[in-house]
């Protein structure tokens, strides 16, 4: 009885001694994030808020606050292709990206199990791309999908006999072109966070699985795949919510064409601020491109674990 | 590394002077009492040619040793000029713009229609303004009269041939059509340009509109090139380029090309006997090329739909100043005046904006630069309306869905003629 009641005191005692050797007041020392948070987070975001709800130009004329702006740009004719471009570039990349970042993150992991040599030229390989800044990464692939005989991937189709490909100027080519320069740079990230999740998996469930007879192909369903469900709704939401904001790889590979066959709405955004100067028509996109990135990550957070198993 | 650090030494300027003025981005004494901000394009010390940048760097040391009190802090631009300009117009409007800056000429309209260009009517004398050819007086003037930029270099498109293939200059489209055909026959690509989504696409396209005599835009900078006779005109010059493409007489990866570098790559790679491109690039196939191959190039004004409907577009870049301090003002202009009206177009054999220039200076008494000055009496500006990069843009996507065939031209057209009336009813 003694050590019950001892053992259900001493935490409240702890608690209060811990709290007694920190401020009962935290605001002053939360002050300094929640004013830069404030400054450089919320109030550009509000900002942005506001603009959409005047016709604010680059060009200089008065400011009225209107809902034109969001009429006119949401019933724009262009839009709905502009969105499912981009739902076609980003659902693309995000599937590519996860599955090649899982199967790069299994051979590293599988061949530094075996103690092959080379796993780590693998990695640094595949992270080298993530380092690559998007406009420098648009640059190389331009110079490859080059569709001039000399250009860089066709001159290799060449040698081996098969026919040049159009990579840019097909406008049903072109979308893919540009889905792989992003796989290419993205694929890093994902084996990253695939490899680092399949490192914590714990070796006796393989163990035990082993001793069950389980053939590779049952281990990856029944092991591997479950195990890792966490770490790719949360890779998913990332890589998603990275995809949308990408832009600059596209403007410097395609700049959005030929017409509008690569214009994703992030440069689509990115064009009617700093071509057509309307930053009034940039900030209700701008909006529109947060609702979508907010709901697929409401979408994706469904699906994860609302606790550990007891 | 050793040989790139040793590059690195040999090609920076040193040895002179006049050249220790010149420390990082800041022209002049780290100590001295006036600063000016000037924003640049590579035209500067910075060039990436060790030759233009070595004389910037005399043209800038000169010009400081002149000024003791005031140093230049040197700001570059990025390469997506659209972009600078577009986040300069923005800094300017909330008054965090450099002092002085280099302007593109196609987006002057937009800075003085927003108010933020200072006069430099006050530095420039009625005579300097007067030797301006017509067209750049025009762009830089202001409604109430006053100049409000320098504009001191100007370009302008020109056919570009291999007259080993090619050795006629194609006076009409259909001449180009039968050239370019004829250069595939000997395993050429056919004639190259710009078509992909890039200001040059629109801007090297325009002069074939305007041979006709089409017209972008009316008085009041109101679209009108989708209405009447101006839709003819522009629809027949979207469908002589669609035909260069459908025809094989241009490759379809014209529609991917947004970069004259592309036909210097091509020209070098002897893979491309035709290309429509700038003045600028004469002197860069001189330095590209082997001379025999460089002799092989020559160019000649853009063909038209007949032989005397002919135009090309002329662009150019500006100086102006933002400083509401008259002294900063003062100097950009005197900047502008002793550096760049003359010196700079010597240096990079970029084209005076004034007549006079021309008989001033050497260079331009070369027989291609005599060419490229009488090909200026064909020239037109892009007009100074404040839609006019939205109309750029429209153009730039219908030009792409065109050459690719996603769409027929009409409807094309209308389209691009639609979005920029209703980017006009926004502006």
């Amino acid at each position: 009885m003694m050590d019950a009641s001892i053992a259900a005191k001493s935490p409240r005692r702890l608690g209060r001694r811990t709290a007694g050797r920190h401020s009962p007041f935290p605001l002053p020392w939360l002050m300094p994030l929640i004013l830069v948070l404030g400054v450089f987070y919320l109030y550009p975001l509000l900002d942005v808020f506001r603009f959409a709800f005047t016709n604010v130009s680059l060009l200089g004329r008065d400011e009225e606050y209107t809902l034109q702006t969001i009429v006119s740009t949401l019933s724009k004719p262009e839009l709905l292709q502009i969105l499912w471009v981009t739902f076609v570039f980003t659902a693309s990349s995000v599937v590519a990206q996860q599955f090649f970042g899982l199967f790069i993150a299994l051979i590293v992991l599988h061949g530094e199990k075996r103690r092959l040599f080379g796993t780590t030229i693998v990695r640094t390989t595949a992270l080298v791309a993530w380092v690559v800044p998007g406009i420098a990464g648009g640059i190389i692939w331009k110079m490859l999908f080059n569709e001039a005989p000399f250009g860089g991937l066709n001159s290799l189709l060449r040698v081996i006999g098969v026919p040049a490909v159009q990579w840019l100027s097909d406008p049903h080519m072109v979308m893919w072109s540009v889905v792989i320069s992003n796989v290419w740079r993205g694929t890093a990230f994902s084996m990253v966070v695939m490899y680092a999740a399949s490192k914590a998996i714990d070796p006796v469930l393989y163990e035990a699985a082993d001793v069950d007879g389980a053939n590779p192909w049952q281990r990856l369903i029944y092991i591997t795949l479950p195990q890792l469900r966490t770490a790719i709704l949360v890779n998913m939401i990332l890589i998603t919510i990275q995809t949308l904001n990408t832009f600059d790889a596209i403007i410097s590979l395609t700049g959005g064409g030929p017409g509008r066959a690569t214009e994703v709405l992030s440069l689509y955004t990115f064009n009617v601020v700093f071509r057509n100067y309307d930053l009034a028509a940039g900030a209700v996109l701008s909006i529109l491109m947060l609702a979508i990135s907010l709901g697929l990550a409401l979408v994706y957070a469904r699906f994860l674990p609302k606790g550990e198993p007891s | 590394m050793l040989a790139l650090a040793a590059t690195t030494v040999l090609a920076a300027p040193h040895g002179s002077p006049a050249q220790e003025a010149i420390t990082g981005d800041v022209v002049g004494k780290p100590d001295a009492p006036n600063k000016l901000v000037f924003r640049m394009t590579t035209d500067g010390p910075r060039n990436n040619e060790p030759a233009y940048a070595q004389g910037y760097s005399k043209l800038f040391n000169d010009f400081i040793a002149k000024h003791s009190d005031w140093q230049i802090e040197l700001q570059m631009m990025s390469g997506d000029i659209g972009q600078e300009q577009a986040r300069m117009l923005e800094q300017a409007k909330s008054g965090s713009a450099p002092d002085c800056a280099a302007v593109d000429s196609f987006v002057l309209p937009l800075f003085k229609k927003a108010g933020v260009l200072q006069s430099f009517s006050p530095y420039f004398t009625k005579e300097e303004i007067d030797q301006l050819f017509p067209f750049i007086r025009e762009g830089i003037t202001g409604s109430d009269g006053n100049i409000y930029a320098w504009w001191w270099s100007t370009d302008l498109r020109v056919l570009y041939r291999n007259k080993e293939i090619v050795p006629d200059a194609p006076q009409t489209w259909d001449d180009l059509k039968k050239a370019a055909l004829s250069s595939v026959e000997e395993g050429m690509e056919g004639v190259l340009f710009n078509g992909g989504r890039y200001e040059g696409t629109t801007f090297d396209w325009l002069a074939n509109f305007w041979a006709q005599g089409g017209k972008l835009v009316d008085d009041d900078g109101k679209p009108i090139f989708g209405e009447g006779e101006n839709r003819d005109k522009f629809i027949k010059a979207v469908n002589y380029y669609r035909d260069l493409v459908e025809s094989g007489a241009a490759p379809k990866r014209v529609a991917t090309i947004g970069d004259y570098d592309d036909f210097n790559a091509a020209a070098a790679a002897g893979t491309t006997a035709l290309f429509v491109g700038g003045n600028w690039q004469y002197a860069q196939l001189r330095t590209a090329l082997d001379p025999d191959e460089f002799a092989k190039w020559v160019f000649s004004p853009l063909p038209g739909p007949a032989a005397d409907q002919r135009s090309t577009g002329t662009g150019g870049w500006t100086v102006a100043a933002f400083s509401k301090d008259t002294e900063k003002v003062k100097l950009c202009a005197e900047l502008a005046r002793d550096i760049y009206m003359g010196p700079a177009n010597a240096l990079q054999e970029q084209l005076p904006t004034r007549a006079d220039l021309y008989d001033k200076y050497e260079v331009f008494s070369s027989e291609a630069n005599k060419t490229f000055a009488a090909a200026l009496k064909d020239g037109q500006a892009r007009p100074g309306a404040p839609v006019y990069p939205e109309i750029s843009n429209q153009i730039q996507i219908m030009m792409g869905k065109v050459l690719t065939g996603t769409q027929p031209t009409e409807a094309a057209v209308d389209e691009a003629f639609s979005a920029s009336l209703s980017a006009f009813k926004r502006s």
